[in-house]
């Protein structure tokens, strides 16, 4: 697998991004109310900025800083142990959310904004199916606190209402990104 | 200042100076091992085990404790329900429908303890070695993973880029955010909609200043030579001590503990 010195460097600091976005609200004047984090959003714009293979590769350095101890994932966690939490699910998420959101978004000639909102919607399904049936396996197989399937989502419910309204948000924001980001620069022009 | 440090606390205990590799096989190995202890005993040896490396690395107790924070609940929790619903063995105390059992009590003991050793272990290798030092002893570890094409000097290197990122982007984002209230953006008020509209003139110029960064940086690399791993040298290295053997020896005694000793 040959990666260009770029590609390297945007994966590096759209990684870099991701752990912003996650903690975002702490850097907000006090919020009251609904906690915001931005990772959904950017983990959408890293599949469609950087395309596939290289938004997939910038999520599972992501993961991986995360791991090996930088307070990047949210609430200011990180470290090997997060991987037996209940909420590890959703880091792996954004990695198959990167990917998919990235194909929708290449297979489409001329990216609009309703492929940006379907994107959206779909990477948002992702997110949930695999956060939450992480958490379901999390808490019956090593955390021994026997939890059915069902109320496994019942709890998510209110996340997901929120999510899905700013999604549609987000996906309205990752177009306007996605256009000031593509548009050429003097490198870009020259390599093309 | 929280963010650029991480989890590390620097110190300079025995286990602070051991070789990353060391200490990143044992933690791989214990997280396994755990599993193997089914009786007082063994469930001893893990806890001996846990108490010791908290003990000899010298970190202050509230950070261990700042780890364990987040799943401190669970185990709670865990211990509550094993303890009331295993109806087993003899009952301790009874009152209506409340019933604690030996066999319960013992269950809930031993899930807690199997639970607080791998967290425990698992926080100490990210207390007592630093980020770029646990990419380091990864990259050298995952090595012979480049015979599949698996780009590990690749990924070890955008690690390390990110890591080196994260404060300077952080800045970033304080100073947009602070121009762009300025010129009267609210990020803190009004609905979730309005809120979630108020993000784009922070993301905007946060991402288009990234990518700015991300060409500087790269044409800087490649004009200095940078062609991917091939004949790099290295700034820090790794080397292995006395220590770093010592250290795994301790885990096969423990191992062996285990296997020998369980029911």
């Amino acid at each position: 697998m040959k990666i260009k010195t770029i590609d390297l460097i945007m994966a590096a600091l759209f990684a870099a991004l991701m752990g912003i976005g996650a903690n975002i609200a702490a850097f907000l004047p006090p919020i009251s109310g609904v906690p915001l984090t931005f990772q959904t959003i950017i983990a959408i714009l890293a599949g469609a900025v950087l395309g596939s293979r290289i938004g997939t590769l910038s999520m599972v350095v992501y993961a991986l800083i995360g791991l090996v101890g930088a307070p990047i994932f949210a609430d200011f966690s990180g470290g090997f142990g997060t991987i037996f939490g209940s909420s590890f699910g959703f880091i792996l998420s954004f990695i198959v959310m990167a990917f998919a959101v990235g194909k929708i978004v290449e297979t489409a000639k001329r990216p609009s904004l309703p492929v940006f909102i379907f994107a959206g919607y779909v990477g948002l399904a992702i997110n949930y199916v695999i956060g939450t049936t992480y958490m379901y396996g999390a808490l019956n197989l090593w955390l021994h606190s026997p939890m059915s399937y069902a109320s496994a989502w019942v709890i998510m419910i209110p996340f997901l209402i929120k999510d899905a309204i700013l999604t549609f948000v987000i996906a309205i924001a990752s177009e306007r990104i996605y256009r000031s980001l593509k548009r050429p620069t003097p490198t870009k022009k020259h390599a093309a | 200042m929280k963010l650029i440090i991480g989890q590390f606390v620097p110190g300079d205990s025995i286990i602070h100076r051991m070789d990353p590799r060391a200490k990143l096989i044992t933690v791989f190995i214990f997280v396994f091992i755990v599993f193997l202890a089914n009786n007082p005993w063994t469930y001893g040896f893990l806890l001996a085990f846990t108490v010791l490396g908290i003990l000899v690395s010298k970190v202050p107790f509230s950070f261990i404790y700042r780890g364990l924070k987040p799943v401190l609940f669970i185990i709670i929790f865990t211990f509550i329900l094993n303890a009331l619903f295993t109806r087993q063995g003899d009952v301790l105390i009874s009152a209506g429908w409340f019933q604690l059992t030996t066999a319960g009590l013992k269950q809930a003991i031993f899930i807690s303890i199997r639970l607080l050793a791998i967290i425990v272990v698992t926080t100490l290798l990210t207390l007592t070695t630093s980020p770029i030092a646990i990419t380091d002893g990864l990259e050298t570890l995952l090595k012979p993973l480049k015979k599949w094409r698996f780009p590990v000097h690749e990924f070890a290197l955008m690690m390390s880029i990110a890591l080196r990122f994260i404060p300077t982007l952080m800045e970033e984002t304080e100073k947009i955010m602070k121009a762009q209230m300025a010129r009267g953006v609210d990020f803190s008020s009004g609905s979730l909609v309005k809120r979630g509209k108020a993000i784009i003139p922070l993301l905007v110029p946060l991402f288009v200043g990234a990518f700015k960064r991300a060409e500087d940086l790269a044409m800087a690399m490649e004009a200095r030579g940078y062609r991917g791993d091939v004949g790099r040298t290295k700034f820090r290295l790794l080397k292995w001590h006395g220590r770093d053997t010592g250290l795994l020896s301790v885990l096969a005694v423990l191992t062996a503990a285990l296997i020998l000793m369980r029911g």
